[in-house]
């Protein structure tokens, strides 16, 4: 009976929930006439959409950005993901030397707010020759995610046992070994569910690509899209909408693809 | 190959551990450094050193173009002084209690309703689902929803419900309320993730041992499964702290701050007197000031926390 | 998950030969631009807050291509993201060729910092060639010298329902007190007369009555000669405060596109710069048939001279940048009647040359009333208050559209900020 009543009461939330999700796609389906003449709330069913996803598609340019923007999602939480867990080994296996401090540096840096960083890398960026690079990009959204993913991976890390590490030097293998070999491994799904959760992060992000990239070829795909919306004659609302559609829908997928070993992974990833 | 052990039951040292480590004090000094050299460099030099650019713009006086010029402690002093200082103070405060309350409190509730049912996780998508959204796109959705005569509104009319004529964005604090809301309807399935896993680690035989005493319901939840949540409820209260703190996207999408400045908060002062008024200096202070809090309450709260739970 | 493991390493690893292998992107030596330079064409790099506009901007290259210019275009959808953009890479070696900028005090500023090219020569010739309009030229003059070039202008009109004022039986007003009757019979009749906006634009009625009640005092208060606590401002003040009361403006929570307000009615009348025309036609409204256009009257009937607030918004060369010359070339041609008839047929707005013809009748109209009337021009508001007393003004101007407060305590800080502000430059 309360099982039950713990249903109806989840899936009732649910659907309240999913309530702007249905406003987002019933109005993104709409002609721009239409839009202006009925209610927000009515759908009028799906002439529109085709129409306004291409043109968001277009005016957007989001084909451009695609590219980049899979490339520093991909990129970039990989790498911090390495890194993340190289730190949290050092700090619970190897017992570096006032771990918790170094731990509270790298946690603490996740504190600064990004529009604070924006001007001084931008000015750091053009002198070393990284301003509109990819590799530049890969490397401000590295150093992003890696707070999170030390965040993580230092507290699944001391959830391994010590007599692992002892037994395995005993074997006579070396830390690098150890690391790669054996503490990795063991936690693939808290690396799998930092991966996704930084990978949504930079896919959405707007702020960094506007102000650290110019040319198409490096330019994520948000910069473009949210030119759909100035107010010096972007485009209409269903238009923009459909447009912010088309750029979750690689969002989504990761999340439903990935959601066995995500929910597993911050099962063991236990804080 | 040994099972990891949950962090639950966080004691793993034994006496033969804690022998094994004395016996080898200094073995790994270099190769530990080694290995957390990356991530404390990359974070060094691209975080901290904006940050300490940061913080010497927050002495000086600097519109942008020219050379900084300094003045000491002026601008902590105007930033003080300042008439809409204590209202912003009051929006970041009311967003920090907000979403501890909306995000992380209904985080909960959903993860305590769909803890053990099968298939709770296409139970938990819905919630899932803002996440993966893209901010442009949420950011429209809930301004016309809120919007006056929006589909809230609308839809409040249509159910014969009150508050059809509220302006929702336009009166404080209700706007700042709203956007809460919005960045509830973002944030609450991560959260409830989080707790449904600390949920489901939680061992049997504590719930088994208390339900044969008579405990139930609010009792049981209340004795027992909270107090077994919390190191999972430590690390969701964290970030959230941290995240409140730093809310800019929603807000500056939604308001702006306005009207006037009274949806303002810390972090959109910082942005609005940097790049909005050109006043380099002033949100600079305004920047190291909320970074400060930041870092002192999370820092506060995790290390109280932390230490507990395990050995370092 | 070794697996997951080893696909992440890969991916890195790839990530990183390809970031290598892209490394060179900073560098401008993008594919067309070889070829261009064997045709003899010069790309010039061109940054811009209207990146909605750059379908426009490709266009005119097809033009520009016979002079051997074109523009590289990169545009940004975040105003302030933008302005900082902007004047952070005058800093560094990447001093932009060719920019959109704002005239006023933020020109001002880049002019004092010698941030700009000057362009008396080309002032001097587009004047000669009859290009650009009397008294333009005000606007892009510092002690004696021009700097920039008009990238465009745009007159503020009221634009109107034709559906709703026929279906009322309502005329154009040409007084202030017609316009009154006007917005009466519309609330009587349950119809929203004016739109308003909180953000943004939330400054234009303030402007429009002003410079409608004492043309001095509005240009008084952009130069310090006037307070804006003067009776002149005040009895505006009152004034918006009555029009607030009596429900004659939408309600500023309403953020659907204004042009879709108007189009559908939601609102009666709306008032705005002639670049509304363009997104008027976006969403498929017909100039003439659909809405129309008048000056809005002045709010005190014994001011002479009917007024007009003028928008111009400057193309900017940066100074010492790559390539400065041809961005001087492509401002130079930009004033020309062939780039400018260009420019109105792409983008359906008024052209600051008078030679350039307007396919649109209502603006056609507007444009000659306005050159044939007795008309007295005067600049925006926002770029014709100092910059920190404009900003000021956006939140006590916000606050009055949304909550219409008593108007002194707001009337006061902005002239306490505005003292502030021209103490200083003495």
């Amino acid at each position: 009976m309360a099982d039950r009543m713990r249903k109806a009461a989840i899936v009732a939330l649910g659907l309240l929930w999913l309530t702007p999700v249905y406003l987002m796609l019933a109005n993104a389906a709409k002609t721009d006439e239409q839009y202006g003449l009925v209610s927000v709330w009515q759908a009028v069913g799906f002439d529109g959409l085709w129409q306004n996803m291409l043109a968001a598609w277009e005016r957007g340019r989001i084909s451009e950005g695609i590219a980049s923007t899979a490339l520093y999602s991909v990129a970039s939480p990989g790498l911090a993901v390495l890194v993340g867990a190289a730190a949290g080994f050092a700090i619970v296996a190897l017992r570096l030397k006032h771990g918790f401090v170094w731990f509270s540096v790298i946690f603490s840096s996740t504190v600064f707010p990004i529009q604070m960083v924006l001007m001084p890398l931008f000015i750091g960026y053009v002198e070393a020759d990284l301003y509109d690079t990819r590799a530049g990009m890969i490397l401000i959204y590295t150093a992003i995610s890696v707070p999170f993913s030390a965040f993580v991976m230092r507290n699944f890390f001391s959830g391994i046992a010590r007599h692992v590490f002892e037994a395995a030097v005993m074997d006579g293998a070396a830390t690098w070994q150890i690391f790669w070999r054996i503490y990795l491994p063991m936690s693939g799904s808290a690396l799998v569910a930092i991966f996704v959760l930084q990978a949504t992060f930079i896919w959405n992000d707007l702020l960094l690509g506007l102000t650290l990239t110019q040319s198409t070829e490096t330019r994520p795909v948000m910069t473009a899209l949210s030119a759909l919306q100035s107010t010096y004659g972007g485009s209409t609302m269903p238009t923009v909408l459909a447009g912010g559609l088309i750029v979750s829908i690689p969002t989504i997928a990761l999340f439903l693809i990935m959601q066995r070993s995500f929910t597993r992974g911050l099962a063991l990833g236990q804080f | 190959m040994t099972l990891t052990t949950p962090a639950a039951n966080p004691v793993t040292a034994t006496a033969e551990d804690a022998a094994a480590v004395r016996r080898r004090p200094d073995t790994y000094r270099w190769s530990s450094r080694a290995f957390a050299l990356p991530g404390l460099l990359v974070v060094a030099v691209m975080l901290y050193l904006p940050f300490l650019w940061t913080a010497y713009l927050s002495f000086t006086e600097f519109n942008g173009l020219g050379d900084p010029e300094w003045v000491g402690l002026a601008k902590y002093r105007e930033m003080f002084a300042d008439a809409g200082f204590l209202g912003s103070l009051g929006n970041t405060l009311l967003w920090v209690v907000g979403t501890l309350v909306l995000p992380v409190g209904l985080g909960l509730l959903i993860a305590v309703l769909a803890h053990g049912i099968k298939g709770s996780f296409w139970y938990r998508l819905p919630f899932l689902l803002p996440y993966a959204i893209s901010g442009v796109a949420v950011g429209v959705i809930w301004t016309f929803i809120l919007q006056t005569g929006g589909a809230l509104s609308e839809a409040l009319t249509f159910l014969h419900l009150p508050g059809q004529d509220l302006r929702w964005l336009l009166d404080a604090p209700l706007n700042t309320i709203v956007m809460i809301v919005a960045a509830t309807w973002q944030g609450a399935g991560v959260n409830a993730l989080l707790f449904g896993i600390g949920l489901q680690s939680i061992p049997k035989e504590p719930i088994e041992a208390a339900r044969m005493d008579g405990a139930s319901g609010w009792t049981m939840f209340r004795h027992v499964t909270w107090p077994m949540l919390a190191p999972l409820t430590t690390v969701v209260v964290g970030l959230s702290i941290v995240g409140s703190l730093k809310t800019f996207d929603i807000i500056w999408a939604m308001t702006k701050g306005g009207p006037g400045r009274s949806s303002e908060t810390l972090a959109l002062t910082m942005y609005k007197e940097t790049f909005v008024s050109n006043d380099y200096g002033l949100g600079a202070a305004v920047a190291i000031f909320l970074t400060v809090i930041t870092v002192a309450a999370s820092l506060l709260y995790l290390r109280r926390q932390l230490s507990d739970a395990k050995e370092l | 998950m070794r697996k997951a493991l080893s696909l992440t390493a890969a991916a890195a690893a790839v990530a990183l030969v390809l970031a290598g292998c892209s490394g060179g992107d900073d560098a401008d030596d993008a594919p067309g631009d070889t070829a261009a330079a064997a045709a003899g064409e010069t790309t010039v790099d061109f940054y811009t807050d209207k990146a909605a506009w750059e379908p426009s901007f490709d266009a005119m290259n097809g033009s520009s291509a016979e002079e051997g210019l074109e523009l590289a275009f990169t545009g940004y959808s975040d105003a302030t993201a933008y302005d900082a953009f902007i004047k952070q890479a005058f800093r560094t070696d990447r001093v932009p060729d060719l920019f959109t900028w704002h005239t006023g005090g933020q020109l001002a500023e880049l002019v004092e910092q010698g941030l700009v090219a000057e362009t008396s020569d080309l002032w001097a010739e587009a004047e000669a060639n009859g290009d650009v309009p009397a008294g333009l030229i005000d606007n892009y003059t510092y002690d004696g010298k021009q700097y920039c070039v008009p990238l465009n202008v745009a007159y503020w009109a009221m634009y109107y329902n034709t559906a709703v004022f026929e279906e009322l039986g309502l005329e154009v007003p040409t007084t202030w007190e017609e316009l009154m009757t006007v917005a009466d019979t519309l609330v009587a009749n349950g119809k929203v007369p004016f739109h308003q906006m909180n953000i943004i634009f939330e400054f234009v009625w303030f402007q429009a009555m002003l410079a409608g009640n004492d043309p001095d005092v509005y240009q008084g208060i952009a130069t310090g000669d006037a307070d804006y606590t003067d009776p002149a401002v005040v009895e505006v003040m009152e004034q918006w405060q009555d029009m607030l009361e009596k429900g004659y403006f939408i309600d500023p929570g309403v953020s659907t596109d204004p042009q879709t307000l108007l189009s559908t009615g939601e609102v009666a009348m709306a008032y705005f710069g002639s670049f509304f025309t363009g997104q008027l036609t976006a969403i498929g409204a017909e100039s003439g048939s659909d809405y129309g256009i008048f000056t809005i009257p002045n709010m005190n009937p014994d001011v002479e001279q009917k007024q007009m607030i003028l928008e111009t918004g400057p193309l900017c060369v940066g100074a010492g940048s790559a390539n400065e010359q041809a961005a001087l070339d492509y401002s130079a041609w930009w004033m020309t009647e062939a780039a400018q008839s260009a420019w109105t047929a792409e983008r359906g707005d008024v052209s600051f040359n008078a030679k350039a013809p307007l396919s649109d009748p209502e603006l056609s109209a507007l444009v000659e009333e306005v050159s044939s009337g007795d008309y007295q021009v005067q600049m925006r508001y926002l770029e014709a208050a100092p910059l920190p007393v404009y900003t000021l003004s956006t939140e006590i101007f916000g606050d009055f559209v949304t909550n219409h407060p008593d108007p002194m305590p707001g009337l006061e800080r902005l002239q306490a900020e505005a003292e502030a502000y021209w103490a200083e430059q003495d």
